[in-house]
Parts: C-alpha cells; structure tokens; sequence
C-alpha cells in the first residue's frame, strides 16, 4: 500500500523498513502512523548512533582501565593530604609537610587506647591515635625543598640509611638464625620464659651523606693521509696450450665391520657442603662508663623517658627521620598482632600483647650526627630496655650495616656483659651482633655502643 | 526507484554499524596486544648523550622545570697542589686563586675556567680551558649546602691528557646508596673509565644522578673577541674555602676521650 505524505513521499518502504526495525505498529491514528512512519529512517540512524556511542564509551573505558594506574603509596610517599600541601623551596616550607587528613576514628581502638585486632585487609595503623601518620617530628635534616607529598628525607639518594626493618619481617629459623635479615636492619632477639622467640626491629636512622662518582671518556683526535697514486701492472701472457692426460684408475678400498662398544659407568656427583659460617669472634672489651654527648638523655642513661627531651631525642634518633608504613616498628607476639599500650607517640615505642605474660623489649636508636661526609666517624647507640613483666632471655641486639658504613673493629661496647661478634652482609660490610650473656630481668636495661666510618 | 534506494541506503546504514563494531573489537584486540609490546622496549631511552654540546642538556633539564632555575650549586672545584683557577667575569678571566675554590654555579650554565701553574715540567706557561656545566643540583640541609658542595676534580693526568690535545669527558654523579662500591671516598673521587663506545651520561644515569659535566681538551682562545669561548660569562658565587678542620673532620679517639671513673675496689 503507498500512501503519500504531505511531503509527497511514499512510506510503503519506509513501512517495510519499520518493520525490519521492529518499530511497534500499534494501532494509531493515521497522523501518528505517519509520524512514526516517516521517523523510521531516523530511528535508524539513531540505533547507529546509539551503537557508536555504545562502542565509544566502552571502548574509552577500556583504554583509561588499560592505562597504567598508579602504583600504591610507597613508603616515602605521603598519605593523602586535606589540606593545600606545600609549594616553593623555602626552609620554612619543610615543617608543613606534616600530613595531616588521617583522624583516629578510622583505626579501632581498645578501651586501654590501643589498637584492637585489624579486619583483614584494612590498613595497619602508623602511629597510636592521634597520630596515625607517623610522629610530627620538629627537626628533620631534611633539605630546603621537598617535592609536594613526598615525606623527607628526599631524595633517598642523598641520604644513608640505617636501623629498622625495611624489608620483609625477619623471622627466626629452626635453628635459630635470622631469616630475611637484609642491609641496613637492626633488630633485637630475645626469648621468651614460655620459649616463645621474639623479634623485634629498632627505629631508622638517616645520615645526610652524599657521595659522588664521576666516569671519564677520553676523545683523541688523529689525522691519518694516505695517498694512492695509479699504477700499471704489465704482464705479458701468451697464449699456451697445456694438455694434460689423466688416466682412468680404479681404486676398490674393503672396510671391514667393526663393533665398537663403549661402557660408560655410572658417575655420581656428591658434594656436602656445611652450614658454616664465617664468624669473627671478638673478643669482650669494657664498656666506657660516660656518655657521649648526644647520648645525655634520659631514656638513653637511665632507660626512663623524660617528655621534655622528645624534641631532643627525635633529632638524634632519626636525624632525618621519617616513620611510615614500613619502617614503623611491626610487632606480632605469640602470632597476634600487637597493640600500642602508650597513647602519646614517642620517638621509641613499646609494642605487647595485652594478657599476661607480657614480654617487651623497647629498643631506641640514635645516631651521633645527622649529615657525614666520607671518611667521617659516626657513633651509634642502641638502648634496650625490658619494659615487660617477665625476664627474657637470649637476648641478641644485631646490625646489619650498609654497605657505605665501615665498622670499626673493637669499638663494640655494652654496658652488660656480652658477646660481640661480627660476620659478613651481602653488602660487603659487616652484621654486627651484641649477644646479652645474662637473661634481661624486668625493668633493667642496657646500651649497645659502636662506631662506624663513612665509606 | 527512489524507495529502492531508501532501503539500500538504510540497510547499508544498519551493515556500517555492524562494520564499526567488528572495527571497535579489532581495536581492542590490538589495544591489549599493544600493552605486551611495551614490555619489549628498552627500560630507558635517553634523550641527552655525553657529546652533545655544552650547555645543551642543562638547557634542556631546565625545561623539565623543578626548583633548579636561579639556584646556585656549591661547587668544590678540586685541583693538583699549586695549581690556580680563575673564572670568567663579562667575558674575562678574573685573579686566578691557588685550588681548591668553593663557588656557586648556576645550574644549566657552562663556565669556562682557566687552569694555569700547572706542576709538569712540561708545562711551563701553558693553560688550559676547561668547562663545568651543572644539570642537576642537590638538596642539602640548609646550613650544610656549602659543606656538601659537588666535587668536581681536574686530575693532573686529565691536565695531561688536554695538554696532549685529547678530550677528556668527566660526567660527575651522585651514587645510588644501594650500589655503590664497598671503598672508602675520602681520598679523591673515584672514578673510571668508561667503555669503548659507551656513552658517559647514560653509564653514570645507570649507576646514580649526573649531576655535572667536566669537558677538557686543547682549546685555547682566539685571539680577538670570541665572546662564545665565555659561554657568555654567567653569574657565580664565590664561598670561603674550606679550613683545615672542615678538611680533616674532627674524629672522636680513645685519646681525646676522658678515661673512665675507675672502681673503687674495697681495700682488704
């Protein structure tokens, strides 16, 4: 049936096309058919359009999901900051980058203000509530301009770091070695009276230290002549008839079969190699009964900590210090995570699990200047403390010093009776290791002393 | 005719929209085949090479921005002993100073330098020109930054070599504290020698941060007005010298330090 528009337009077609485009074709009034009629070629080209924008989006969507995302915060990126982070390389700017955002109420607390067992997957917490980005410290040897959310010490590449346990959590063998013990960690071991051990890794130390190397390419200049002149080579050849005549030969050459068998016995390759290990046994030296001058702390003479020295002894203990994720001290006891029993974040903290018995070990590092040249001494202090309600026993405070920190030999001291013992890294440099003689009553401590040169 | 054409024209419609889906899922296709590729180019592609002119990759690491543009590098230009330094001011050489001379550098310049009392017998009056050309700066603590200058050696057996018209490339760069060599630095920079065909700024990008370029031969300059051998004579800052206690730090000896309380022993 052809029916005209006003347009004069046929839409038998167009009707057949509807139909191919599963127009509806319900009863209507004859205006309405006609609408709907005459708009089916649109509805077409919008069904094309509708599939291009379809392929569009998805395709857009694949390519953004393609690109590659952004790596997870890494341990010197800043978390997430509310607040306008700071620009321009002014001293001044250094003291804002306190990242600030973080508020307590996202990690579950204890009544005692600890922190509660974490659901799987949710993020461990920094600091104890409060501070949950790491400690505001108010003297950082950090340079004159930080890139916007980075935490300093920046750049990593100018500083030396010791102390922590950057890597891995070490873990103790079945034969009692420290397993994944890697450059620059310094923990302490100890056991416990339910001979239980624990491992329990000290805060980071950084040295502003920069070291330079150079590469050299020499570039000679020389001037090579060579002349070339032609020349004309003569060689009369006249023409020759050689003639040679080979006669017809017959070689007939019999190979006898001949078996060749061969034995190859049977080899077995067997090597034993032990389990030793090379180990320089030094021998006990007096501990100096005076301290340095960095070392005129509170906690660090008498293991008690003094609120007025925080400032103090955040600078000598990180000098640079920065405590992120993970190089905040990680304590897991008797296989439950441990929670923070102070409130107030300190430059050292004590870790413990809340039921008795509660061993704890606190252990604090410092460093006797922030920034070193090569060729300058650097004094390290460690101070133990046994803040639990238990003794510990085998105690071993152990190093395991960079590869630009040369150990020197005999500068080992401990204010207890010890071992001190030292063994080569993969870093070539030396594990310096202090091994408690005397079980470590509860409330009694001691200081781990040695020195180094920056290579 | 004109329906019959209506219908082609929508049908070849509807056949252009199954044609751009075949095309939108042979792009995917080759979208997830192209992330494998990256894989297999190189991990860095370098842009700059040791070779290039001076001043034209400190021009160039000026543009990628950052705080670099107006600072003044500490710089410790270190020499053999007795040998005088002197840099460039508007186009002339200024007193030469007995080495070694802590200045500011400006980063992205090039200084010309001149090197004169050279301690070789045969090198009586002779000069040499280097050039220094920072790209990159460090990031001392405030009060440390002319303590942490940028070392920057003329060795004499460079001094030798530009005097025997060859030119001698040093790319200074700040080590990557996980791997570096197990030596002590406190005697001179070390330093090596880089491999037939390799380039120096892409051995030293690969081993730490370059952060100068040192390039000596045996140039010497013309004599009228040759304003280009300057490198237009960019601003520096002069910075003390450093003493003979910043020189030889101060070491903490079982000498310097006070004996301990000795114990009392109960007399019998």
């Amino acid at each position: 049936m052809n029916q005209t528009t006003s347009n004069g337009e046929s839409i038998s077609v167009a009707r057949k096309v509807a139909g191919t485009l599963r127009v509806p074709s319900s009863p209507r009034s004859a205006s309405a058919q006609n609408t709907a009629v005459i708009d089916s070629p649109i509805l077409s080209n919008q069904g094309s359009i509708r599939a291009w924008r379809l392929a569009i989006i998805v395709l857009g969507t694949l390519i953004l999901c393609s690109c590659r995302s952004p790596a997870s915060h890494s341990p010197n990126q800043a978390l997430p900051q509310s607040t306008a982070t700071p620009v321009g390389w002014t001293s001044e700017s250094v003291d804002k980058t306190t990242p600030v955002g973080w508020t307590s109420k996202s990690v579950p607390k204890t009544a005692q203000g600890g922190y509660a067992a974490l659901p799987p997957g949710a993020p461990c917490p920094i600091g104890p509530p409060g501070m949950e980005l790491g400690v505001p410290l108010a003297y950082t040897a950090a340079g004159p301009w930080t890139p916007p959310g980075i935490i300093p010490p920046w750049p990593a590449d100018e500083y030396l770091h010791d102390g922590g346990n950057a890597g891995p959590p070490i873990r103790v063998g079945p034969k009692g070695e420290l397993l994944g013990l890697e450059m620059e960690d310094t923990v302490a071991r100890y056991s416990t009276l339910d001979g239980r051990t624990v491992v329990e890794p000290s805060n980071k130390v950084s040295l502003y230290s920069p070291r330079f190397h150079a590469v050299r390419q020499i570039v000679d200049v020389e001037i090579n002549q060579q002349r070339n002149r032609a020349t004309g080579v003569v060689e009369p050849v006249k023409p020759l008839g050689p003639r040679t005549s080979e006669p017809v030969g017959l070689n007939r050459q019999n190979l006898q079969a001949v078996r060749d068998i061969g034995t190859n016995p049977a080899l077995q390759l067997r090597s034993r190699k032990s389990h030793a290990t090379l180990l320089a046994e030094l021998r006990p030296k007096a501990f100096d009964n005076f301290y340095r001058v960095y070392e005129n702390l509170a906690v660090i003479r008498t293991g008690v900590y003094v609120g007025h020295e925080e400032p103090i002894l955040a600078k000598g203990t990180q000098a640079a210090v920065a405590w992120s994720h993970k190089q905040a001290v990680q304590i897991y006891l008797d296989h439950q995570t441990a929670g923070a029993t102070v409130v107030s974040q300190k430059p050292q903290e004590t870790f413990g699990i809340g039921s008795a018995p509660n061993p704890k070990l606190r252990v604090v590092k410092v460093a006797s200047t922030p920034v070193a040249e090569p060729g300058d001494e650097v004094s390290f202090t460690i101070r133990f403390d046994n803040v639990g309600n238990q003794p510990i026993g085998s105690v071993q405070i152990v190093d395991s010093l960079t590869t630009r920190l040369e150990y020197v030999p005999d500068s080992a001291q401990c204010s207890l009776k010890a071992q001190f013992s030292t063994q080569p890294n993969e870093g070539e440099s030396l594990i310096v290791r202090c091994v408690l003689s005397e079980p470590l009553s509860p409330g009694k401590g001691g200081v781990f002393r040695f020195r180094c040169i920056v290579r | 005719m004109v329906p019959k054409l209506r219908y082609l024209i929508t049908r070849m419609r509807n056949q252009g929209s199954r044609v751009a889906g075949k095309l939108g899922g042979v792009l995917l296709v080759f979208l997830c085949l192209a992330v494998h590729g990256l894989a297999q180019e190189p991990a860095i592609h370098y842009w700059h090479q040791g070779v290039m002119p001076p001043g034209a990759i400190g021009s160039r690491q000026l543009q990628r921005g950052g705080p670099l543009a107006g600072f003044f590098q500490p710089v410790e230009i270190k020499a053999p002993t007795g040998v005088s330094i002197s840099l460039a001011v508007e186009n002339q050489f200024g007193a030469p100073q007995e080495a070694p001379r802590r200045v500011g550098l400006l980063i992205g310049s090039v200084y010309r330098l001149r090197v004169t009392n050279i301690p070789l017998p045969q090198a009586q009056g002779m000069e040499i020109f280097p050039t220094i050309e920072i790209i990159d700066r460090t990031y001392a603590p405030t009060d440390q930054q002319v303590r942490f200058a940028i070392p920057i050696e003329l060795a004499q057996e460079d001094i030798e070599l530009a005097m025997q018209g060859k030119f001698v490339t040093r790319v200074i760069y700040l080590e990557d504290p996980h791997n570096v060599l197990p030596t002590r630095g406190e005697n001179g920079q070390s330093w090596f020698e880089v491999a037939t065909g390799r380039d120096p700024l892409a051995v030293a990008d690969e081993l730490g941060r370059p952060v100068a370029i040192v390039r000596m031969g045996g140039r010497v300059p013309d004599q009228g007005q040759d304003t280009n051998f300057y490198f237009g004579s960019p601003p520096w800052v002069a910075y003390p010298p450093r003493t003979a206690a910043q020189a030889k730090p101060i070491r903490e000896t079982a000498q310097a330090r006070p004996a301990p309380p000795a114990e009392k022993k109960p007399q019998p």
